[in-house]
């Protein structure tokens, strides 16, 4: 008996979203979407019962913007437990150990509830030590006593709280994806990284930090002195605070280079079998596997962060090559200093006088992280196009399913894949290898509004996948003749 | 039909969390709604506790 079997009756009882039984109206979609992103704000918003409030101090750090949800917040765990779930899966699948056909209907469903499963133990594992470690959610010692219970007992109560939150996070991605346009987690990341965004621009001293505007009004109104710039002190200060000239140099940079990337693409023409002047193409791009195999490279740098973290807060005579951490509990050498990637600039530009480490520790944590980020980026953008079936076996069949054919070439899955396998891979290897090397670049440049570069190229990059979706279920609307094309019926 | 039919039909934009179309038969199935439901009643039941106690 394979563990398919045995795992069958509890897998397939997950709890599902129910399907749209039919087409779901393009507006209806929307307002599904739209729901979603304000009941996602709404909870960001609400802290959970018996948390002292403004105390706790964030366990993700400059992890957040990838990770989504809001430090102190019902949704603290964010999108990290759906991204932990997603990379154990990945690594299972890519290397073919699950033993599941994801064509086939009943393992379908069994990879679903596996993957549901996952997600909601990895949320108890990540809620459990935020709440329980001390320090990152302190209790509220009013709460306790006015409810005449322990400290343990108001702790799981908080550890209750979000724990649903993640869950309710799970839950709404489905409605997303089933019910409204492009998926949860790229939206939840859009709105985290947006928001940093619009803050780090339009901000005023009045709301508690100024942003971008704000300071060029000062500068040019001369409130704020910044020197001449032909002086090394007044470069740095239009180039860094409070010009902040390099970030807003880098943040156009990225939206250029992704929109830029997502455009370059190697077209394999098609034609239709028995229709005769009906062409296509089968576009592949630059970056084919999507950005989105960077989160899952990030998210692993940040689990092995948090190890750290724990480590740190649980045994007081951790050794110093194994990490030694300041006071605000960021590692300042050791093992999880090396390992820990670039976040802002000033974490590496010795010359700001914002890091106490020497310029050769510097260096080796930078080229360890350009070289994770590289070949993790190559690595599972592979396994990201075998999971997603976008690998060349099942482009070949989707394309021969479709009735198109290469021209010049015989009608054949195996013909057509042997034309994929030419591009398919090496373009993946190069895209995902890519886009590593750009978020490196873009962490250590530093963005408007501190958002991490990662974080913006992952936020650029679904917007515009979601642009190409919305244009798409527009041509639907208007040709429901297309629909049955897409299969979308 | 245009000749940019297949660019998107055909590449697969799954999120994090890929959904198929099978599902079994004893799955429990939540309407979206009641989920939204859920979702702002239990904002706005956490808030109410926390300004009680």
């Amino acid at each position: 008996m394979s563990w398919k079997d045995a795992a069958e009756p509890v897998l397939t009882r997950m709890p599902t979203v129910r399907r749209p039984e039919g087409h779901v109206p393009f507006k209806r979609k929307l307002l599904w979407t739209a729901g979603i992103l304000m009941v996602y704000f709404f909870l960001t918003n609400i802290n959970p019962f018996g948390l002292a409030a403004g105390q706790s101090s964030d366990f993700f750090g400059q992890f957040r913007s990838i990770l989504a949800g809001e430090s102190g917040s019902l949704l603290q765990v964010g999108i990290g437990p759906i991204v932990t779930a997603s990379i154990v899966l990945q690594l299972l699948g890519g290397a073919n150990l699950l033993g599941l056909d994801t064509s086939d209907p009943r393992d379908q469903v069994l990879y679903q509830g596996l993957q549901k499963l996952l997600v909601f133990i990895v949320t108890g594992l990540t809620a459990a030590p935020m709440v329980f470690s001390g320090g990152f959610l302190p209790v509220d010692q009013s709460v306790a006593s006015a409810l005449g219970v322990s400290v343990f007992a108001v702790q799981v109560l908080i550890f209750a709280q979000i724990f649903v939150g993640g869950v309710l996070i799970l839950f709404m991605d489905e409605i997303v994806s089933k019910w409204g346009v492009g998926s949860g987690v790229g939206l939840f990341i859009i709105a985290a990284v947006s928001q940093q965004l619009v803050g780090g621009f339009f901000s005023f001293s009045a709301l508690g930090q100024s942003g971008f505007f704000a300071r060029w009004v000062a500068i040019i109104t001369g409130n704020e002195e910044i020197g001449s710039p032909f002086t090394a002190d007044g470069l740095q200060s239009l180039l860094f605070e409070p010009g902040s000239l390099l970030a807003l140099f880098t943040t156009i940079f990225i939206f250029g280079v992704v929109v830029y990337a997502e455009s370059v693409r190697v077209e394999i023409p098609l034609s239709h079998a028995r229709v005769k002047g009906a062409r296509g193409r089968f576009p592949v791009k630059l970056i084919y596997a999507s950005v989105l195999p960077m989160i899952l490279v990030r998210a692993l740098q940040a689990n092995v962060q948090f190890l750290g973290q724990i480590l740190n807060s649980q045994w007081a005579a951790m050794p110093t090559w194994l990490g030694a951490y300041n006071d605000q509990g960021t590692p300042i050498s050791g093992f999880f200093y090396y390992v820990a990637p670039i976040q802002q600039p000033g974490q590496w530009m010795w010359f700001l006088g914002e890091t106490t480490a020497e310029p050769w520790m510097i260096a080796v944590r930078v080229a360890i992280d350009l070289t994770v980020m590289v070949v993790g980026g190559a690595i599972f953008a592979i396994f990201w196009v075998e999971t997603t079936d976008m690998g060349p076996e099942a482009t070949a069949k989707q394309i021969q399913n479709s009735g198109m054919q290469i021209p010049g070439f015989r009608r054949n899955p195996q013909v057509v894949e042997k034309v994929m396998e030419r591009y398919i891979p090496q373009v993946t290897v190069i895209g995902g290898a890519l886009v590593g090397l750009l978020a490196v670049m873009a962490n250590m440049l530093g963005t408007v509004g501190g958002v991490s570069g990662t974080g913006l190229l992952l936020a650029v990059s679904i917007t515009y996948k979601l642009y190409e979706e919305i244009a798409e279920e527009q041509l639907m609307e208007m040709h429901p003749m297309m629909r049955q094309m897409f299969g979308n019926e | 039909m245009s000749s940019g039919q297949n660019s998107g039909g055909l590449m697969s934009s799954a999120g994090l969390v890929r959904y198929f179309e099978s599902e079994d038969r004893n799955a429990i199935r939540i309407d979206p709604k009641t989920v939204l439901a859920f979702a702002v009643l239990f904002g706005v039941f956490v808030q109410i506790v926390s300004l009680a106690v």
